[in-house]
């Protein structure tokens, strides 16, 4: 070994010398030459290019500054050689001294370069559907997550928030919900990173999704994002891929550039656009009075021998508890970042800090961000790098939720009659609520976040085109949850106080290689190959350890340690994923594409018998804009057509031991540890398949400035892993399968217009749209679900993912006031059996418009969202517009629309409390009991909206105005979010889902924070 | 040279990569046995009857109770979630959650209870003595009784599941037998219990002979067997473990398992009940769901009526709420499963029903007394019935037993005016109508 290293600094001497010799000893001098080599888009110098004279050995390196300088034998003209890692070689003919010479970067040369799975390839040449969005799209929002800022900016992706909580969760789908009870999320990939999207917040918030994990990411770290969508994208993700693949790509700096430093700011006012509005005390007196006198005809007595509650109704006090909700919400955000690059390193770092509270006490969400990405080529072959993203993210969580005790229930249900204080000057507590001044002063549940998303690489060049690439990643992720329940709200006053305080540990870790090949040969290089095999082990690690106690001496002692009495628990779930995968591309003269994919997964989780799973691709694309016989036409600048179909698989969201049978520990009887059985073996539990068909078309016409898109698809999973229900008999409720199919097809809509564009003005359009229907094809039984035990929601054959079930109100009887439903079967009576299918909760489109207007300086931009077809169910109006059954909670407005007489027209049936006969269409018992139970479908509403999502006006500073003082670029904005929205729905907000943590109990709203409009104002620099 | 090293890394790397990837794909929890070594020597034997027990806590901790009180006019609905409204105006859907749940905790009670009758016999493990194997199996015929009991008074006969779940092919062509049958199943499990189990020691929450004699007299007054009924309480009643407790109110007061109790479940602040949380208003901390009628209230604060069982109830006003479960801070309340109260009801009952008069009023005036409540002073066999029926009313006012009493008696038309017989049986859930091919439901729903 010794011998070896100095045989090589033995062979270095001799290198060295001989070019010295060579420089020193050269008799005849002909010609000296002075140049300089630049970069060719920044016009910076690349100290260290090397420039070499064509037929010699004659080779020098340029200086710090870029130059170089020969003084050879050879004359004018020769040719040079120039090269510099990064960048392409040229070949320069030079005839005379100085000479500057502009080196290309590779990637910068390509235009429209897209990040497909594993690699990188040009848009013109792609046979796959991928969506593409700028980084700049989903900056400076009021929002805390990118994906949720897709909504409407792209096609293929159906996005909503599911409450106006910032941090919160949200629905996002691509190309519709493909399972039932596995994942419908598609997969995250940041710079190379496979992130986890599962919540990792254990406080319950009544079913909400307690928070978006992708929130961790700051959006002005993007700089695009592309979403994979058809199985030819999707399938080198194999088992990962079936539901989508979201691949962000972060800034990274630019070699051989100056510093540039940015900073970033906006401070931003919500407001609630919609209050609850509650009946009055006199009319909730009215309404219990008229209820209590119609119940007593109904059991065939008197109705002068009632002694009415409210003798007096109009005198009742009102107390207004819906005021004390609301507030007008802060959201602060400051960023800096900097970037740049030396000849042989990049980087890019940023610091990020936003805060935003919710309109309704007491919830905010706040994150610090930072961010390193780092890239440095060590030899000329051989190039490493890292990103990594540390994020702490914290949250003051409020159950405002469907349990009594949360904020918005204490404040909305109790009867508006009743003092919020009692004449003590105690909270007063009515029923089941708690009082929502308390929960507002006295809540305490704080979630924190900490989050590093890293990965490194290496990267060697073994001749150009021929890379192998290694990347480590991690991610790492802690929730710190800590609540405390003082003795001042109703979940504390029973045990003296409660806390409890719980990690919750999720580790991510992925390994892959991948070698990959790309080759352009043949007679005008018209074959182009880009091809590429690799392998990923992925490793998921979840933990969690939880320590509860009741009983503390004062509030304020809060720690778990000083409890009286103390409780712990802890669990653990790891699964892997082993994977070989390979892609090959073909590309004939610019023309025809043809390529093929497959991967091999192996997933932990599975059987013994079906562990692993093969996902093939294969897709087509013609440019018939490179024919001779469309270009003839003189129309089209960009004609494409491509067709792809494969499978990809899903595995995720089942347990990580889901095909094992187990008995489960804990099952503990007098302070004795207990075993019991919990789960039935499946040993041939495999993947879920999706198999996809798409075909799509790109247009390019007028110069390319307009652009459509558009794309068919058709997707059918099979073998679902579903939770097939058994008979309970069996001491199981479900058992695990591969049983069940669901389709999507759709058809998506892009057009991007460039409609004015001068030097002065420009004005530029997208708006796209997209169509997709869902239908479950095979289900072994119908599964019911939803709204804690209601089953409102239905799975069932024939029908889409997301229905609602209900008993369908026909009308009000004119006559008697009372509610007649649809008798299905017809036997007369009204019994479970007659509860149908009265709408579903996915849209059957989604869409958003666009328009960017710049004038000189100035920048307006307006954003439409619309989506129609979906329905909510309104659990407020469920409960509130009771007809008097709940003794406990006030009324919405809506029950004075209730029948009084006969001739009444209305769909709010008679007031009654009555309950014989449950089974009588349109007896009185039914009208709000009964066996309608309130389920009927007068609370079911249209969710369609159109809606005014953003509108931004921005004004640039001159340049020159700003170069004196040093500044780059100085940007100032003002912008409106949710100004406008046209809907028919009768709640406060039509983008709602308040039962998010389950995704077949989508569409409901129940005690949610509705989306808030905000003003805010921002400015952005660059230095 | 370097090529075929090269080679040999890479075969070598092939090879140890299949043999590993399987190696590498496997992963097991470690909180949980795998099904087939779960029943294999003493320790789990001993674990997997505690799990059954657990079990057993699943469902009476709350919903089972529930479903014998708000059904009834002793409770009624104060809450917000409306599967307690279905139960209290007893128009109860197919899916209303407490019926589902207890069902569902019923049978995974006796899947359970399956489990160790068919695999504790098979384990020889010198640990487990003959005595120790004998006792374990004899608590899991005794739950198994119980679980079929509960099932066969809500719901009727019902499907007879005898070994335990290992597949769903097990599950195959098992209809629904008669209520007589079930009723058979639970005698002969009973008898078996009764063999099995040891003799009554102190403990008063795990199954011992007593509690088999307890709940065989229960069966034979539900079958209308008097004499029966009646030979069984009063071995019960003859053992010196067990009296009625004075004052009323301590059987149910914590440290708790007083000599009042024959068989009650045991919690602790590691495994709590929480059931008190239905009963409590929200300023005590509590949802309020379950609330005393106001009938039931003038009742218990009749001293000629309730005497001191008025300790079942506080507060005033509006917001008179139940305290039968009332350990709100560390929730520990038992679930009430068997009381020597009820053996004397039984047997009042069993001997008024053989005419037996006078001895049915001394059984009925021993509990009568206890609350210290004035003798009755019905004399006549019609009205010792009746004087029995009220007496159960309140002396259970909040245990799983006045809906039962009526719909066994046949009273709950005439009581509750709930004049469909159809609806004195609970629905069968309507997710096993929708996956179970061999199930009928009730009729009526």
């Amino acid at each position: 070994m010794k011998n070896l290293y100095r045989k090589g600094f033995y062979l270095y001497l001799c290198v060295f010398w001989s070019t010295l010799a060579i420089a020193q000893v050269n008799p005849t001098i002909k010609s000296q030459l002075n140049g300089t080599v630049l970069d060719a888009s920044t016009s910076l110098p690349l100290p260290g290019a090397v420039v070499k004279i064509k037929g010699t050995t004659h080779t020098v390196s340029t200086d710090s500054d870029g130059r170089f300088s020969f003084v050879t034998g050879q004359s004018f003209p020769y040719t040079l050689i120039v090269s510099f890692i990064g960048y392409d070689q040229k070949t320069v003919t030079v005839t005379g001294s100085p000479v500057t010479i502009r080196l290309q970067e590779i990637q910068s040369q390509l235009n429209d370069v897209v990040v497909t799975g594993y690699s990188t390839q040009e848009r013109k040449y792609i046979a796959g559907s991928i969506s593409s969005v700028s980084g700049s799209v989903v900056q400076n929002q009021p929002s805390g997550g990118f994906n949720q800022l897709l909504q409407g900016k792209t096609t293929g992706v159906q996005v909503s928030s599911n409450s106006g909580v910032p941090g919160g969760g949200i629905t996002f789908r691509v190309r519709g919900n493909n399972s039932i009870n596995a994942s419908v999320d598609p997969l995250y990939i940041i710079d190379g990173v496979f992130v986890s999207n599962a919540d990792p917040i254990t406080a319950g918030l009544g079913n909400q999704a307690a928070s978006n994990p992708i929130a961790d990411l700051n959006p002005s770290d993007i700089e695009d994002i592309q979403i994979l969508k058809d199985a030819n994208a999707t399938a080198i993700y194999g088992s990962l891929g079936a539901n989508g693949v979201i691949i962000v790509t972060t800034k990274r700096g630019k070699r051989n550039t100056k510093a540039n430093i940015s900073l970033n700011t906006f401070q931003g006012w919500s407001t609630a656009v919609n209050k609850f509005e509650v009946a009055s005390g006199p009319e909730v007196a009215l309404l219990t009075n008229e209820s209590r006198v119609n119940t007593a005809i109904d059991n065939g007595l008197n109705p002068s021998t009632v002694v009415l509650p409210f003798p007096d109704p109009q005198n009742q006090p009102t107390y207004d508890r819906i005021s004390g909700l609301f507030r007008t919400a802060r959201t602060s955000n400051y960023e800096v970042a900097t970037q740049g690059g030396t000849d042989r390193s990049t980087y890019y770092i940023s610091l990020g800090y936003l805060n935003q509270e919710s309109i309704v006490k007491p919830s905010d969400y706040s994150r610090y961000s930072a961010r390193l990405n780092y890239d440095n080529y060590l030899t000329d072959k051989f190039k490493v790098g890292t990103s990594i993203n540390f994020t702490r993210s914290d949250r003051n969580l409020s159950g405002s939720d469907n349990n009594p005790t949360g904020v918005i229930n204490s404040a909305l249900f109790p009867r508006s009659y009743l003092p919020i204080y009692n004449n003590d000057g105690t909270y007063a507590r009515y029923g089941s609520f708690d009082n929502h001044l308390a929960l507002i002063e006295n809540l305490d549940s704080k979630a924190v976040g900490w989050r590093t998303i890293g990965n490194i690489y290496g990267e060697y060049t073994f001749i150009p085109g021929l890379k192998l690439r290694s990347s480590w990643s991690i991610d790492n992720s802690s929730e710190y949850d800590n609540s405390y329940s003082s003795t001042l709200i109703s979940a504390g006053i029973a045990t003296n106080g409660s806390a409890s305080s719980i990690e919750n540990k999720n580790l991510v870790l992925t390994n892959e290689q991948v070698l990959s090949f790309v080759k352009s040969f043949g007679e005008g290089k018209k074959h182009n190959i880009n091809a590429l095999v690799g392998n990923t082990l992925n490793t998921v690690l979840n933990e969690s350890t939880s320590a509860t106690g009741t009983g503390f001496a004062a509030n304020s002692l809060r720690s778990v340690s000083v409890a009286a009495t103390r409780s712990g628990s802890a669990s653990r779930a790891e699964s892997k994923l082993v994977s070989f995968f390979s892609k090959v591309s073909y590309t004939y003269d610019g023309k025809y594409t043809i390529d093929g994919s497959i991967r091999a997964d192996g997933s932990s989780k599975f059987g013994t018998n079906n562990r692993w799973g093969y996902f093939p691709s294969g897709g087509f694309a013609w440019r018939l804009s490179q024919e001779e016989f469309i270009k003839n036409l003189n129309f089209f600048d960009e004609l494409k057509i491509r067709a792809s179909l494969g499978l990809s698989g899903n595995q995720n969201g089942i347990g990580s031991y889901a095909a094992q049978g187990l008995w489960s520990s804990g099952a503990n009887y007098l302070e004795q540890p207990g075993i019991a059985p919990t789960q039935l073996a499946n040993p041939d539990l495999t993947w879920e398949t999706t198999r996809q068909f798409n075909v799509g078309a790109e247009f390019g016409i007028f110069k390319n400035r307009l652009n459509i898109v558009a794309d068919y698809y058709n997707k059918y999973t099979y073998d679902l892993l579903l939770n097939v229900p058994v008979p309970y008999r069996s001491g199981f409720a479900s058992y695990l399968q591969n049983y069940g199919a669901v389709r999507n097809k759709g058809f998506e809509l892009g057009i991007n217009s460039t409609n004015i564009e001068t030097d002065a003005f420009q004005w530029t359009t997208n708006f796209n749209i997209s169509f997709n229907n869902n239908k479950i094809e095979k289900l072994a039984s119908d599964i019911s679900l939803g709204a804690s035990g209601r089953n409102i929601s239905i799975l069932r054959q024939g029908y889409s993912t997301n229905s609602f079930q209900l008993y369908k109100q026909l009308y009000v009887d004119q006559q008697t006031g009372n509610a007649v439903y649809e008798d299905l079967n017809r036997d007369g009576a009204i019994t479970s059996a007659d509860r149908q299918i009265v709408g579903n909760a996915l849209p059957n489109y989604t869409g958003g418009l666009t328009n960017n207007f710049t004038f000189k300086g100035f920048d307006l931009n307006f954003f439409f969202y619309f989506q129609q077809g979906n329905k909510i169910m309104n659990m407020n109006d469920f409960f509130m517009v009771h007809g008097g059954t709940q003794a406990n909670i006030g009324f919405l407005p809506r029950q004075l629309d209730r029948w009084q007489k006969p001739g009444d027209v209305t769909d709010i049936p008679r007031l009654t409390t009555f309950s014989g006969n449950p089974t009588q269409n349109g007896g009185a018992a039914n009208n709000y009991g009964g066996n309608v139970a309130s389920l009927s479908s007068r609370y079911l509403e249209d969710g369609s909206f159109i809606r005014l999502k953003t509108l931004t006006l921005g004004y640039t500073l001159p340049k020159d105005a700003l170069r004196k003082i040093g500044v780059n670029k100085l940007r100032v904005y003002a912008q409106g979010t949710n100004l406008l929205t046209f809907t028919k729905y009768g709640g406060l907000d039509p983008e709602v889902s308040s039962q998010s943590n389950n995704q077949n109990t989508v569409g409901y709203d129940w005690a949610t924070v509705p989306q808030p409009r905000t003003f805010q104002i921002g400015a952005s620099v660059t230095f | 040279m370097k090529t075929s090293y090269f080679r040999n890394a890479v075969l070598l790397a092939v090879i140890l990569l299949s043999a590993s990837c399987k190696k590498y794909l496997e992963e097991v929890p470690n909180n949980s046995l795998p099904t087939e070594s779960s029943i294999t020597d003493a320790s789990t034997a001993r674990a997997a009857i505690i799990g059954t027990y657990d079990r057993l806590q699943g469902y009476y901790a709350s919903s089972y109770p529930t479903l014998g009180t708000i059904t009834t006019d002793n409770v009624i609905f104060n809450g917000t979630l409306s599967e307690y409204l279905q139960l209290d105006q007893n128009a109860i859907p197919t899916d209303n959650v407490i019926t589902v749940s207890a069902y569902q905790g019923i049978y995974r009670t006796i899947n359970s209870a399956n489990s160790v009758i068919a695999y504790v016999p098979l384990v020889s493990d010198p640990l487990l003595t003959a005595t120790e194997k004998n006792k374990i199996l004899g608590e899991a015929y005794f739950i198994r009784a119980l679980s079929y009991f509960d099932l066969a008074r809500g719901w009727g006969g019902v499907q007879l599941q005898l070994k335990p779940t290992t597949d769903l092919s097990i599950l195959k062509g098992i209809k629904r037998s008669t209520l007589d049958q079930t009723y058979d199943q639970v005698l002969a499990d009973l008898i078996q219990a009764e063999q099995l189990l040891p003799e009554d020691a102190t403990t008063r929450n795990r199954a011992q002979k007593s509690a088999a004699r307890a709940l065989r007299a229960r069966l034979h007054l539900y079958r209308k067997q008097w004499v029966d009924a009646e030979t069984y309480a009063s071995q019960v009643i003859a053992n010196t473990k067990y009296t009625l407790v004075k004052p009323y109110k301590s059987f149910f007061t914590a440290p708790f398992q007083t000599a009042e109790s024959v068989l009650e479940l045991a919690y602790s602040v590691n495994d709590r009940n929480s059931y008190w949380n239905l009963w409590y208003p929200s300023s005590a901390g509590g949802q309020f769901t379950l609330k005393p009628s106001d009938a039931l209230v003038s009742k218990l604060n009749n001293p000629a009526i309730g005497g001191t069982r008025n300790a079942l109830i506080a507060g005033s006003g509006t917001t008179v709420y139940g305290v039968l479960y009332n350990t709100t801070a560390t929730s520990t309340d038992p679930s009430y499963l068997i009381r020597i109260a009820e053996l004397y009801l039984i047997r009042a009952e069993a001997r008024a029903q053989q005419n037996k008069l006078v001895d049915a009023a001394a059984d009925l005036n021993a509990v009568r007394v206890r609350a210290d409540v004035g003798v009755t002073s019905a004399t006549t066999q019609s009205a010792l019935i009746q004087a029995i029926e009220d007496e159960n009313a309140i002396e259970f006012a909040f245990e799983a037993h006045r809906w039962f009493d009526l719909v066994r008696t046949e009273r709950a038309g005439a009581v509750l005016g709930i004049t469909n017989k159809n609806f004195w049986l609970f629905p069968i859930p309507y997710s096993d109508v929708q996956s179970d091919p061999d199930v009928t439901q009730n009729p009526g729903y």
